[in-house]
Order: structure tokens, then sequence, then C-alpha cells
């Protein structure tokens, strides 16, 4: 790839960009304008906000006058200013009006009482609240708190009636008005109950022995990060998204419409130069378009916060509300660059792939779908910051992007790796993707077919080829996962209603392996492929020498994976569910007395079925990519998925790759079984010997380390490690054999190697 | 100058998946050389195998089987270096509507590897010849069909390429413009370069093409020269050999699925296959 190339397409995309009228709109100008109108409108709005106050209607008013022991409640239109103790300005908000005032103004309904005349008004709106003091209220209060002023328990009534508060819950303005006159009402009753303390000379205290005080250790700034930590993150990828979109619809679909697309494959630049010219372009624009928006935001957000404080009415509450710190901006810049390479990347393989504009702005939402649960996933209260949710893509950045906000750095620090590791995975893998689109015939040229299912598969195996396709590989990966989701539920079923028995569990191993795993990947094999056995690397016998040294190759390499997944989990420890679903494992493993079932069940079976899927049918598929490293490094991460445990997966997918040199380099799948069948025996040979208290009676234990670091002495890590290493190297050297679209890649890559 | 074709494909075939009739076959085993100095044309009608034959050329598409080789390079293998020897021009290669003339050609110029100093050089005589003066600085998008076509030309040539391929490089032009590119194709055959020029319009052909091929589904039916073919097939006109061909091929003109019908056209009949239709033609 010659970087002059890319630098030529950025800057000419850029200005054809910067020219379109459009584009330049969407990026700068909208968000220059959006921000400061909505928040001018938010003002207009707000202006009918504070005008309204809902009308309160109060029944059996004389039940309280006729008390004059009794604290104010209402004083003319209004509640007793002293029942807003921290809210002064409430209490303009609720209006007093009385039952007599209503039967005033409607004189027609005169002959109704006082009651459902009050209940008619608030059923057509015309008041918010209707307050009822039951008859005998205030005689009975007086009576109870002239029993009280005696001490005399048998004087006190049994039962005070209680005042009704009717509301309309369908009703916004109700509803609020509602909870205000439960809020006033509650303070009175505190009042009527600090008058009778008062003057049947019983100290306050009484009823109210202590208080409780709230204390907020996190300080104001902790508590403004932690609150844009969740805000700001969610905003920026969204703008950052949009602005990916547009110009990739416009740089890939709008140049196939407008005929220069093909105007620029005849020119020298080389089809990744364009995809990387054209990435780097959409990069630009996403980022740009984050940042405009978040500043425009911020300077908006400045003013509105000033004349937020401003107004009383609303100034309650925002006493949290200001700027986000500077550190928090620093953190949100350095993550836009990896987001906007993962839009960019996303946004122009589906642009790639449409054929004009419009069907480009179709794929908007699909994405949107797929990308907007990722991002509001952090922001649910159950998510923590986990090694689970940090291979999570997108959301695993937003998760360590809040943790640096809120200052959290030591305890970020462990998940650094996953997560810039998974993004990065992504970006990779979506700028592949749409090289893959600017390389396919049928996108680039291709006009819509008819859609006809029946034809196109009947098609697919009539026509198949000698191995499978790309796309039959992932789909092979997607059914094993969807059938073995299924089985899983159906197996879990199972074990909750009997008991844990021998012949359960090795039912469960065969059904888990054979139907989940090895029949999709063979099914697959025999309708799509034309040369089954080269599919599955099943067309050569290895050479001795080859068996030995794949047999070598385990032995050395089973210690290391043992270190490995150690190591797993002590920087990532295993939540209480995994270990105790380890424990039960380990259960049913001690029910198998016969230690060569125990063999054949979880060392050959798997080694025969997972090989047959992931190294025969699935990585030939993937082989056809045109980069055996692609290949092997896709098939090892979709063989880590389909292990249960998380911890387990990272492992899995470790010796995935050792597996899929092993099946690129010998083209053999009985070598990658010997291996997986050792690997898998071995480990389970040592897991078994080593137990808490027959650790040192092994023959073998001399290999053993005896701290709690380490499993194996450093020096037999060391030798394995030296051992992998040579052996690696010496497959490298093997001649491989190679795929025709590997040939036409190495081909391609070399053609300038004499010039 | 025999020895050493410029342009050597080799049993060329093309095959396109189709959802209702199975494969098609596009390019059937087509052969032929061009040489230096010698505008090769290639003749047929719609959905020949014009437009696939010259987008393998130009590595735009791969072949399903059999060879291409531009400039000694292979166009499956190495197509970055067969696409520095040659210049592309077809009815499908737009100009940039938000560009100038001048930064069009600048940007392929560059693209080509060519340093600034001679860049500007060749553009300033490629604008004189062209006479492209007056519209150095208008944008794409206001450029009549004619301009538009001599900064496809300036395009295709700024980087003074030995292979040079017109693919229906007229289509659409008035009789002025055509005259004017046809002039220019026959300007650069005499400076030596090597042209394939594909055509459905008789008359171009036998203006400008020093040797033909007449293609019909796939396949060449008759290659030689104008003399050559006249003398196998009886005096006349091209038209006339053009049709006593296709008859003996044994099939009516034009091929149902492969009809004329297109996006551009909006054609009736039958619909063609669109994948193909859309590969195959590109006239109008």
């Amino acid at each position: 790839m010659q970087w002059k190339n890319v630098q030529l397409i950025y800057l000419r995309e850029m200005r054809d960009q910067l020219r379109d009228r459009r584009t330049l709109c969407l990026i700068a100008v909208l968000p220059l304008l959006l921000y400061p109108l909505l928040g001018m409108s938010f003002f207009q709005l707000s202006q009918f906000l504070r005008t309204t106050a809902a009308e309160v209607c109060v029944v059996g008013a004389a039940e309280i006058a006729a008390e004059d022991w009794l604290p104010p409640l209402w004083q003319g239109a209004a509640f007793d200013a002293a029942l807003f103790p921290r809210n002064a300005p409430r209490q303009a908000s609720l209006q007093v009006v009385q039952v007599a005032e209503l039967a005033e103004k409607s004189p027609d309904t005169a002959s109704k009482t006082s009651e459902p005349l009050a209940l008619a008004a608030l059923a057509a709106g015309d008041v918010q609240v209707v307050v009822c003091f039951p008859p005998g209220f205030g005689s009975r209060l007086r009576l109870a708190r002239e029993a009280l002023m005696e001490r005399s328990a048998a004087a006190a009534p049994a039962n005070i009636p209680e005042p009704q508060i009717y509301f309309n819950s369908t009703n916004e303005k109700s509803r609020l008005a509602q909870l205000r006159v439960e809020r006033v009402l509650q303070n009175w009753r505190q009042r009527v109950m600090r008058t009778n303390l008062q003057d049947s000379q019983v100290p306050l205290e009484a009823a109210r022995p202590f208080g409780i005080q709230p204390q907020d250790v996190a300080a104001a700034p902790q508590r403004q990060a932690a609150m844009w930590s969740k805000v700001l993150p969610f905003f920026m990828f969204i703008w950052a998204l949009t602005g990916a979109f547009y110009p990739a619809v416009d740089l890939c679909a709008g140049e196939k419409e407008r005929g220069t697309l093909e105007t620029l494959l005849t020119s020298p630049a080389q089809r990744r130069e364009i995809v990387w010219g054209k990435l780097f372009t959409v990069m630009t624009f996403s980022m740009v378009t984050a940042v405009l928006n978040l500043a425009s935001l911020g300077v908006t957000g400045t003013f509105v916060l000033a004349q937020f404080q401003s107004i009383e009415s609303l100034s309650a509450g925002t006493g949290l509300l200001a700027l986000p710190p500077a550190s928090a901006v620093v953190w949100l810049l350095v993550a836009l660059l990896p987001v906007a390479a993962l839009f960019g990347a996303l946004c122009l393989a589906c642009a790639a792939f449409a054929r004009s504009t419009k069907e480009g702005q179709y794929y908007l939402m699909p994405l949107l779908l797929v990308i907007l649960p990722l991002m509001m996933l952090p922001m649910s209260p159950g998510v923590e910051f986990n090694l689970g949710h940090c291979l999570i893509p997108i959301t695993g950045l937003v998760l360590l992007l809040r943790a640096v906000i809120e200052g959290q750095y030591w305890q970020a620090l462990p998940f650094v790796v996953p997560v810039v590791g998974v993004t990065l995975g992504c970006c990779l893998l979506a700028i592949r993707w749409a090289e893959e689109q600017f390389q396919r015939e049928s996108v680039l040229f291709g006009e819509s077919e008819r859609l006809d299912v029946g034809r196109w598969l009947v098609q697919l195996v009539r026509n198949r080829t000698a191995t499978p396709s790309f796309a039959q590989a992932i789909f092979c990966v997607g059914a094993i996962l969807v059938v073995q989701f299924f089985v899983n539920l159906a197996l879990s079923a199972g074990a909750a209603t009997r008991e844990l028995e021998a012949s359960f569990f090795t039912q469960t191993v065969l059904v888990s392996q054979v139907l989940c795993i090895a029949l999709p990947a063979l099914v697959m094999t025999w309708l799509f492929t034309s040369a089954r056995k080269k599919t599955l690397l099943l067309d050569r016998l290895p050479a001795a020498g080859w068996v030995l040294m794949t047999a070598l190759l385990a032995m050395l390499v089973r210690p290391l994976g043992m270190e490995f997944a150690e190591i797993i989990l002590r920087i990532y420890p295993a939540s209480t569910e995994i270990t105790s679903r380890i424990g039960a494992f380990e259960e049913a493993l001690a029910l198998i007395s016969n230690p060569w079932l125990l063999m054949l069940l979880l060392a050959a079976l798997p080694a025969v079925c997972e090989e047959i899927a992931f190294r025969g049918f699935i990585l030939s598929g993937l082989r056809r990519v045109g980069h055996k490293w692609w290949a092997i490094g896709l098939s090892a991460v979709a063989f880590g998925v389909v292990h249960p445990i998380l911890q387990q997966q990272l492992a899995a997918a470790a010796v995935g790759l050792v597996l899929g040199y092993l099946a690129v380099q010998t083209g053999s799948l009985l070598l990658c079984i010997l291996f997986h069948a050792l690997y898998n025996g071995l480990g389970l040979l040592m897991s078994q010997q080593i137990t808490a208290d027959r650790v040192f009676q092994t023959p073998w234990c001399w290999i053993l380390s005896d701290g709690d670091t380490s499993m194996f002495q450093p020096w037999v890590l060391a030798v394995c490690l030296i051992g992998t290493v040579g052996i690696l190297g010496w497959l490298r050297g093997l001649p491989y054999q190679h795929t025709r679209e590997e040939q036409l890649q190495e081909a391609r890559e070399q053609q300038f190697a004499g010039a | 100058m025999i020895d050493n074709p410029l342009i050597e494909t080799r049993a060329l075939t093309k095959e396109y998946a189709d959802l209702r009739g199975g494969p098609v076959t596009a390019l059937d085993g087509l052969s032929f050389t061009v040489h230096a100095g010698e505008v090769f044309g290639l003749l047929g009608p719609n959905g020949a195998g014009k437009t696939t034959a010259l987008r393998i050329l130009s590595t735009v598409l791969q072949p399903t089987a059999g060879t291409a080789r531009v400039a000694g390079f292979d166009c499956l293998t190495q197509p970055a270096r067969v696409r520095h020897q040659i210049g592309f021009m077809s009815a499908n290669t737009a100009v940039y509507d938000r560009m100038t003339a001048w930064e069009m050609v600048a940007y392929f110029g560059r693209l080509y590897g060519m340093e600034e100093e001679p860049l500007r050089a060749r553009m300033e005589l490629l604008f004189d010849r062209l006479q492209m003066q007056n519209i150095r600085d208008t944008l794409g998008a206001k450029m009549s069909t004619g301009m538009k076509q001599k900064v496809s030309i300036a395009r295709a040539i700024v980087h003074d390429p030995p292979v040079l391929i017109f693919d229906e490089a007229t289509s659409g032009l008035d009789v002025l413009v055509a005259r004017a590119l046809l002039d220019t194709v026959a300007e650069l055959r005499d400076q030596g370069k090597c042209v394939v020029f594909s055509t459905h319009i008789m008359p171009e052909a036998e203006r400008l093409c020093d040797r033909l091929a007449i293609m019909h589904e796939g396949k060449i039916l008759a290659a030689g020269t104008l003399d050559a073919l006249y003398q196998q097939y009886g005096p006349g006109n091209l038209e006339d050999i053009f049709f006593t061909l296709i008859r003996q091929g044994g099939r009516a003109y034009p091929r149902p699925h492969l009809g004329a019908a297109s996006h551009s056209e909006g054609g009736t009949g039958p619909r063609p296959t669109p994948l193909v239709a859309s590969k195959l033609e590109s006239t109008s």
C-alpha cells in the first residue's frame, strides 16, 4: 500500500465533501444552530411551566375552621407558607379553592352536595386535586388531643376518619399537584402533632427521638464527573456515528451512482488505498461532527445553566449541573479516534454494499439498531466494569471511558488491554470488510437481482464450489452457536428435574459435541462443497515424523496453556456463579469411574468433533478470504466463543491459534485431532492428579512449583516455551498448500517486487 | 512490431452466477493480440461481451478462466502494474462533479505517480492540444457532455500510457464531438500507441480500425484487417459482413435475455439478467 496514494485520495475526498453544501450544513452549520435553538425553545417552554398553578378544591373546610387550636392550613387562596419549609416557590404553584366558590361559579349545580360537586369539577378538569375532610374529622382530632393532655388512653377515639385526596393519574398536572398537596398535609400533620405535644408538656423528642442525616462522601466535582461520564460518551458516540454515515454513503454509493467509481478503479490506486483514503475522510468528518457538537452544546449549556440559576422555580436540584471537567473532555477526545475508526469502517462497508445513495440511507437504521444497544448497555444499573462486559465491542469502550472520566484509573488498568484489543480487532475487521466490499464485482457493478430464496438455495447446492465460501464458514459458526443455545436450554431444563448421574453427564457431552458442533459442519460440508475430503483436510495422510512433532507440540503447549489459564483467572477472577458451575462439572466428573470413558468423552470426542467443525469446514471457508492469518485468527475467535465460560474462551482462543496454524501448515486434520486429544487428555490427567492432597505423590511432581504464583517450575515453562517456538518455526518452514485466493493475494502483493 | 504484442488475451472466459438460468457465459474463450501503433476494433452488438473484455483488461473485473496480459503484465496477478500502462475511457467512467477540469486531470496524474513539474508541463500541453484551456476552472457538474469527454481523454492519457482502451467512448456524443474524439484516437495511434476501441457503430470502425474483431455472444466470429474481411466475406460494407456472420452464428440479434434493455435505456421486452446486463452493456 502506498501512503502517498492514500493521502491523495483523502485530500480529494475532503475537498469534494467540503464543496458539498449539504454535507457542510449537516456537519458544521447544524450543530452550531441546533443547540442555541434548542436552548431557546427550552426557555420558551419554561415560561409556560411557570405560569400555571394547580387548583386544589377543599371540601369540609368547616371541620378545620371550627377548631381554632389547629395550626393554620391555608390563608385565603394559598396554603400556609410555613408548610413549605424548604421550597417557598412551591407555595405559589398550589391555589386553594373552597367548594363554596365552585358552587357560586356554576349555580346550576347548587343542588348537589359539596363532595360530588368538587369531584365533578375534578373530572371536568376545572380543579386538579380535591381534598376532603370527612365529617367529624375536627371533633375527633380534638378528642384525641384532650385524651393526650389528660394522659388517658381510654378516652382517645379509636379511629380518626382520614382526609381523602382525589386526583386524576392520567393528568400530569393533577398527579404533580397531588404529590405536593400530600407533602403539605404531611407537614401540617407534623405541626398538629407538635402543637399537641407542646400543649400537653411532652418533649418533642418523644415522637422523634433522633434524626437521620445522609452524607454523600463524593465531592462535588466527582459527582459532576459521575453524571457526565454517563451522558457524554453516549452523546459523542451518536454524533460520531451520524457524522460518519452521511459522508460514507456519499463517498461509496454516491460515487457508484455518479459513475466516478469506475474511473477511480481504473487508476493505479489499489482498492486498499481507495478504502483507506475514504476511511480517513469519513473518520475526519465523524470526529469533527462529534467535536463541533460537543463544543456547541458546551457553549449553549453554559448560557442555559446561567439562566437556570436565575429562574428560582427551576434552580432547585440543578446544583449538580455544571460543565464537565477538562479531564473528561480530554478522555473523550482520546476515545474519539478509535470510535471514529470503527464507525467509519462500518459505515463504509455498509455504504459500499449499497448500489445507490437511497439504498445507502436505508442502512442507517439497522446500523443504529446494532450500535445503540451496545451504547445503552453500560447505562443499565446492573452492568459493572468486568471482563465480560469489557469484551463487548463499544460497551467495553464506554465503560472504560466512564471509569477514567470518574478518575478510577487503577480499577480501569487491567481492562485497558482487552478493551483496546477488542476495539482494535473490530476496527480491523470492519476495515477488512469494507475492503472486501470494494473487491467484489457483484457489489461494484451488480444491480439488484430478484429475491428468490428457493432458487438461491438450489443454486448454492447445485453450483457448489470445491471448498466452502467465507460466508458459509461464518454461517456455520452462527449455526453452531444457535444449536448450542437451544440444546443448552433443553439440557439445563433436564438437569433441573433429575439427579446428577453418570449417564446423564455422558449424554450431555455427547449431545453438545456431536449434535451442536460436528453435525452442522458435516451437513454443510455435504451440502455445499464438492471436494469434501479437501474441505475437511482429510485428503492426505501425514508423515510419521509430523505425527511425532505434533504429539511433542501438544505436550509442550499444555503446561503453557495451564499457566495462561491461571494468569487469566488471576487478572480476571471468576464470579461465584462460574465457580459453582466449575464445581458442578467436577462433581459430575467424579461420577465417572472408568478413566478410559472419561478420556473418550473429554479428550477424544471433542478433538474429533471440534476439529471437523473449526479446522475443517470453518477454516477452509475462512481461507477463501485470501490471507491465512485472518483465517486462523477468525477461526480461533470462533473456537473460543463456543466455549461456555468466559475465562475458558480466552484460553481456548489461544489454543485455537496454534491449532489453526497447525492445520494450515500441515494441511492435515488428523494431526489437529491428535494435538487436540493429547492436549485435552493431558489437561484432564493433570487436573485429576493435582488435587490438594495428592499433589506431591505423583511421579512427575518435580515439575510442579511449590509457590502459589505459578503451577510449574519456571524452568519447565521456559523449556516448553522454547520447544513450542522451535516446533512452530519448523511448521513455518513446511511448504503449505495455498488456496487459489491466497496465491492471488501473494502474487498481487509481490507485483512491485521486481520493479 | 509483430513480435511483441502490447495486449494479449488467451481463451479469456467470464461467467456470472444467475439464479434463473444458471451460470451465464459473458466471454467464451476470447483470444486476440494488439500491437503498438495500431487500432484494434471490437465490434459487436450490445451484450456481445465487449465491455466485459475491456473491463478485464483494465483489471476492474477478474476473468473466470484464461489470461490477459498488458505490456507483459498479467491482469489478474499484477493489476496495479497493468493500470500504470493503460489509459481507460468508457461511457461509464464519469468525471467528478465537484472538481474542475484542471484539478481532475492533475489528481489522476498524481495517482499515476507523476512528479509535479513534468505533470504541469504535460497538462499544459494536453489542455492546449485538446482545446480545454477555456474550461480549466469549470466544475464537472457545469460541463457539457463534450467538455466532459475531453476531460476524460485528458485524464486517460495524462501519464502518456503505451496502451489505450476506449470502450464505447463515442456513445451519447453528437457528431462534432464524436468526430473530434475519433481524430484524437487516430492521432494517438500515429504516435505509436496501442489502442483498443470497442463500438457498435460500423462506420466508426471502418474509419478508424486497422484490425477488427466481430464479437457476438462472448465469442469472436471473425477477425482481421478490413481488407482481409472483405476478401473473405465478399465486398460490400462492414454492416453486411456483420449480419452475414451473425446469421451464420445461428441466432437472431439481439439475444433475448441479454437484450438491449438497461438502466440507461429503460428498454422494453424481456428483462435482461440484471447482473450480466450491467456488465455487458454500456451503450445507449
